[in-house]
């Protein structure tokens, strides 16, 4: 599992992440709110997978 | 830990003072202390999130609950100026690692004056923005959320405040840096918060 907050540069590397999911969330839910939510729910499990697979 | 250990000996090799700490972990407590203290944070800030959910989706409230209106723009701006501090809090912490005090020292002042603005911003929001918290469970919710966040931003510009005064006595080098490193960590978990904040409270 990977400590996103480690250090300040993976605290800024995954500041950056986070910022790119919540441009995707935004530009969905723009189009239609319930899509933004499937979004969301898309960008947290990337998200999640993306700290589970950090340590490999 | 045998250099430290030496320190505390006389040339007698007798023991003055404290012994020296023992530490288990290979995190270095200061930066242990501030994963345990942003751990403690997540639960709160996840403690307030329930609340919002039960509140939208239990409850089925209303979000916004009319006649009330988000200032979204306003908000967005702000969050444009938030994470742009985390740049330049991020850029000040490359230049000290690389010796460059004028960088650290401009980058730091920059992210102090960024984090303000956007406190002073909010303040701002919350003076004009027609609604209190005893006019239901929305609003209830909206100053909890935006009000925990801003308190946090608050604790982060005092880290800043000490960080930057240190920065400008000389205190941190190429070397010695490692206040500006946790600092730093607060300060980008605050804006993943308000980035999480604004998209659950302002956009979904």
């Amino acid at each position: 599992v990977r400590n996103p907050l480690r250090s300040e540069a993976e605290a800024f590397r995954f500041l950056i992440v986070v910022l790119g999911g919540a441009i995707v969330i935004a530009a969905a839910a723009y189009v239609n709110r319930w899509l933004g939510l499937v979004a969301a729910v898309l960008v947290i499990a990337w998200l999640v997978r993306w700290v589970r697979g950090g340590g490999e | 830990m045998a250099a430290a250990h030496a320190e505390h000996l006389d040339h007698h090799g007798e023991h003055h003072g404290p012994p020296p700490p023992h530490y288990s972990s290979r995190v270095a407590p200061a930066t242990l202390g501030m994963f345990l203290f942003i751990g403690s944070e997540i639960m709160l800030f996840g403690a307030f999130f329930t609340a919002y959910f039960f509140v939208r989706v239990a409850n089925g409230t209303p979000w916004p609950t009319p006649p009330f209106e988000l200032p979204i723009y306003v908000a967005f701006i702000n969050t444009c100026i938030l994470v742009t501090s985390s740049f330049t809090i991020h850029w000040s912490l490359q230049s000290i690692k690389k010796g460059n005090v004028w960088g650290l020292r401009a980058g730091l002042l920059l992210t102090f004056l960024m984090g303000l603005t956007f406190l002073i911003s909010q303040v701002m929001e919350y003076l004009r923005i027609g609604f209190n918290t005893g006019d239901g469970a929305f609003p209830t919710i909206f100053f909890c959320l935006t009000g925990l966040h801003g308190a946090h931003v608050f604790v982060g510009l005092t880290i800043l405040l000490f960080m930057t005064i240190r920065a400008f006595r000389g205190h941190f080098s190429a070397e010695h840096h490692h206040g500006v490193e946790i600092g730093g960590i607060y300060w980008h978990f605050v804006d993943v918060m308000w980035i999480v904040v604004y998209l659950t409270v302002y956009i979904l």
